[in-house]
């Protein structure tokens, strides 16, 4: 019996959300999101719709991850967050981004940053889904290294942020218990 | 030719369902608009648990799964799961509700008047054995069409809770001013939290299993639970499906459902609390032991088998259904588990040599010293 | 104009059965649960044409993840031929055009009821346990609510205690399958009913595992190389079964989980539970080129990560020692 049509809505949101899974389960290594589509479009047309809420500082961005219903809500209540650029003047605002609370952590924020991946930042990453032996290292440019401290300030296992990184198609996940070390050996 | 893990596990059971529907007549487009037409209260049961009002895809699955309710509720409900939301309809109002019945036990007469409207409840339970005989025209009841009232009944009626709020006897409802559909918890598409929302838990109540609603009511109303129940209100009614047309904007009539909804009351402190159930299609029994169950459920500290997640979780008909059934799928890994616990138990309990000897004279022996009923208590 | 022409053409079933909403909510409560090892996350958890209990949550985590590039494995008490398992394999096949293979290694995706297959799953490997009952703490504090509140405060005391009066009573622990587990030091998890044989499994893992009880409406997650250890205490080892005396009676294997099969004269033959596992032995022993993975434990019964399992218990009561 033929199964039903795996349509291309479905092949780029399959394809968008293994990268964002392996990539969360492997943190630091790279993934590739589809060829040929915007990165952060398809990860809103993957994830968002209207049981989600958003927070974008893009006007551009706002307007079409608003197209499948996800509501737009302020920063501290949103629960996907698209920041194309993560400026220094952003840091304030992607502070009051949401932990969750300590009866229902999921209900912490993702965010979804663009940045380069091959930048001058050097991060040393421990945790799941990192064998011990062998700690993970990325570069990263066009984040300021405060968002670090920032994060680190912000988790309270197992209440925290999960973030992706996200470099053209290149996508790497580092999910609240990556423990993080700027510059380290 | 190599050996290969799968064997016949999928033949067998292809065949073993041909068998079961080999067992009953096949299913013919009469037989499911006969099923329709003679069992409206068992359709109702079914699209009431399967949250889903389609009286013909209800008897069809009435018809398709040989009578097995449970099955039949499941089908409707896989169905539904499979169907697109187009449309939210308006809020219905009781109100505005085409009333068929309409009793209160609370009053002797109510504004508008008690309506007794279609029911069994004078009826005397004798089985009309002459039936199988063969058509009787002599039958009072059934036969002789319904004698018109000189004064025909209305088709609408005010709430009766609205006359004990007029009398300050109990507070009023909050209404919001205007309610987004969109915005109503839907537990058919949330995640169930505990306490849940009030939506999520008249909603759990109206597609409730008849039966596990009834037993656990019946066990507050039988002395287990803090409530006295009195039927306020007990009504069956139409209501108009309104949508908005897609084009004009403006609401129109999609169709007419059967619903029924109960309101019981209990005295609180200085007020008169309410029990509410209401479901899609006409489900007497359900509306009373669910409406009593609500009440139970909003004390501060109900009994253990009458609190919200206790009933809610416990009168889901499919998930109830379906674990109990799911026994019977083979736990030979767990089983040998346990069993592996059992021989150490033993060894240690009564010494390696009683490993493998009989049971009864083993315990016998034993039990001039303390011994310990060994209970495993496993989560499988 | 008229309605007919306004609604939607009827499509059929979606791809792999769940709409696009179903799906999307699936896959956002996936990625939390992985960033959170252990942590059941609440979902609306759709009706399926499988009954309740019957395998719907691992069903529907299985569904959202595949697609016709995938190979499925699917088993129930590690058989391939189980009827279950043979219906579950069927149903996503039929809705998705995946592969199936009964070879674990050759699987992207492996649901199982019950079961972790012998051979050590590799990385970017999908293992779904089907799960009945999500909550570790159920029989401790059966109000869902009141468990939510002992994981938000990592209160575990009452588990403990548990352990410590099976430990008074019977001078052992006496949890057969699905033995509590600490994940990422944090959160007390459910394992789903897989025999102790397996647990270690859940440790230091190439493979991602994935658990979801569609019933109960909660997923969760073991990442890849997360710590799992089981609730023990330091002086009382955990121990997994033992079967050390036991040897297939198809391909004479010995320390990998073994059915017992009750004999008519009252004796026991034994056999290999992994029906996947035992297919690749009995080729291999046929003289077919065939390559059997390397598995948790060898034959000798050390399990592949040194030192996680200690030494079996000598028996002593705690009391008497």
């Amino acid at each position: 019996m033929a199964h039903p049509a795996y349509t291309q809505e479905e092949q780029l949101a399959r394809a968008t959300f293994l990268a964002l899974m392996w990539s969360l389960s492997y943190p630091g290594r790279i993934y590739e999101l589809p060829e040929g589509s915007n990165p952060l479009h398809v990860i809103a047309d993957t994830l968002l719709d209207l049981e989600t809420t958003f927070y974008t500082p893009d006007g551009e961005l706002a307007h079409y991850l608003g197209r499948n219903n996800a509501r737009e809500v302020a920063v501290e209540r949103a629960d996907y967050q698209f920041y194309p650029q993560l400026t220094n003047d952003l840091l304030v605002t992607v502070q009051q981004a949401n932990i969750g609370t300590l009866l229902y952590p999921d209900q912490g924020a993702t965010l979804i940053i663009g940045c380069s991946l091959d930048g001058d930042t050097s991060l040393s990453l421990s945790g799941p889904g990192i064998p011990p032996a062998q700690p993970n290292k990325i570069r990263v440019g066009g984040i300021p290294n405060a968002f670090w401290d920032l994060r680190d300030n912000a988790n309270r296992y197992p209440r925290g942020w999960d973030v992706y990184l996200v470099d053209e198609s290149r996508i790497i996940g580092l999910p609240r218990t990556t423990i993080i070390t700027v510059g380290g050996e | 030719m190599a050996y290969v893990a799968t064997k016949g596990g999928e033949k067998a059971i292809q065949e073993s369902e041909k068998l079961y529907h080999q067992l009953k007549k096949p299913v013919t487009p009469e037989f499911v608009q006969e099923i329709m037409d003679t069992m409206p209260y068992l359709v109702d049961r079914v699209m009431g648990e399967g949250s889903l009002y389609a009286p013909d895809l209800a008897a069809l699955a009435i018809a398709q799964s040989g009578g097995d309710l449970y099955e039949a509720v499941l089908l409707l409900r896989a169905y539904r799961s499979t169907q697109p939301r187009l449309a939210y309809a308006k809020p219905v109002t009781v109100d505005e509700t085409l009333t068929l019945r309409r009793i209160s036990a609370a009053f002797k007469d109510i504004p508008g008047g008690q309506i007794l409207g279609p029911s069994l409840d004078y009826s005397h339970r004798i089985l009309k054995l002459d039936v199988l005989d063969g058509p009787s025209p002599t039958d009072e009841e059934e036969d002789t069409a319904v004698e018109p009232a000189e004064k025909p009944a209305k088709p609408q009626y005010p709430l009766v809770a609205d006359w004990l709020r007029q009398q300050g006897m109990m507070t009023a409802i909050d209404v919001p001013e205007e309610i987004d559909a969109a915005d109503i918890p839907d537990v058919t598409r949330d995640p169930v939290m505990m306490p849940a929302p009030r939506a999520h838990r008249l909603q759990a109540l109206a597609r409730a299993d008849t039966g596990g609603v009834l037993a656990l009511g019946y066990a507050s109303m039988r002395g287990y639970g803090f409530v006295h129940p009195t039927v306020n209100e007990l009504r069956l009614a139409y209501a108009e499906v309104q949508v908005k047309h897609p084009v004009t904007g403006e609401y129109f009539s999609a169709g007419r459902v059967r619903v029924s909804q109960a309101e019981i009351v209990t005295k609180g402190k200085s007020t008169y609390k309410i029990g509410f159930t209401a479901t899609m299609g006409w489900n007497e029994v359900k509306l009373i032991a669910g409406a009593t169950l609500d009440m139970e459920m909003s004390q501060a500290e109900p009994h253990p088998a009458l609190n919200e997640d206790f009933v809610l979780y416990h009168t889901e008909p499919i998930e109830s259904s379906g674990f109990c059934i799911h026994f019977k799928l083979p736990h030979y890994v767990t089983f040998s588990s346990s069993m592996d616990n059992m021989r150490k138990v033993i060894t240690v309990l009564y010494g390696a040599e009683a490993a493998g000897k009989d049971a009864d004279e083993r315990e016998e022996d034993a039990e001039k010293t303390a011994t310990s009923e060994i209970v495993t208590k496993d989560t499988m | 104009m008229s309605l007919t022409d306004l609604a939607q053409p009827n499509q059929g079933y979606s791809y792999a059965f769940l709409d696009a909403f179903a799906k999307r909510e699936l896959r956002r409560r996936i990625l939390k649960g992985i960033a959170i090892p252990g942590y059941q996350v609440p979902y609306a958890s759709r009706e399926l044409p499988i009954a309740r209990g019957w395998g719907t949550g691992g069903l529907q985590v299985t569904l959202s993840l595949v697609g016709p590039d995938d190979t499925v494995k699917v088993i129930d008490q590690g058989a391939d031929d189980s009827v279950n398992a043979a219906n579950l394999r069927r149903f996503i096949t039929r809705m998705s055009g995946a592969e199936t293979t009964t070879d674990a290694n050759a699987a992207t995706i492996i649901q199982s009821r019950h079961r972790i297959p012998e051979e050590i799953l590799g990385e970017h490997h999908a293992l779904v346990l089907q799960v009945p009952n999500p909550e570790p703490l159920r029989r401790v504090e059966p109000d869902m609510a009141k468990a939510r509140i002992l994981h938000a405060d990592a209160d575990y005391g009452q588990m403990w205690l548990v352990l410590y009066e099976q430990l008074v009573r019977f001078g052992r622990y006496i949890q057969g399958a699905a033995y509590p587990v600490m994940v990422h030091e944090r959160f007390v998890m459910a394992p789903s009913p897989i025999p102790r044989w397996d647990t270690p499994a859940l440790h230091q893992s190439a493979h991602l595992t994935l658990l979801s009880a569609g019933r109960e409406k909660r997923l969760y997650a073991v990442p890849p190389y997360t710590n799992v250890y089981p609730l023990e205490f330091t002086d009382v080892p955990f121990e997994v079964e033992d079967q050390r005396e036991w040897a297939c009676r198809t391909t004479g294997a010995r320390n990998k989980f073994l059915n017992e099969l009750p004999m008519d004269d009252g004796s026991s033959q034994f056999e290999l539970s992994d029906t996947g596992y035992m297919e690749k032995l009995v080729n291999q022993q046929r003289g077919e080129p065939i390559t059997v993975g390397t598995t948790y434990y060898d034959d000798e019964g050390n399990f592949y990560h040194d030192g996680y399992l200690k030494p079996r218990y000598n028996g002593e009561r705690p009391s008497d020692a």
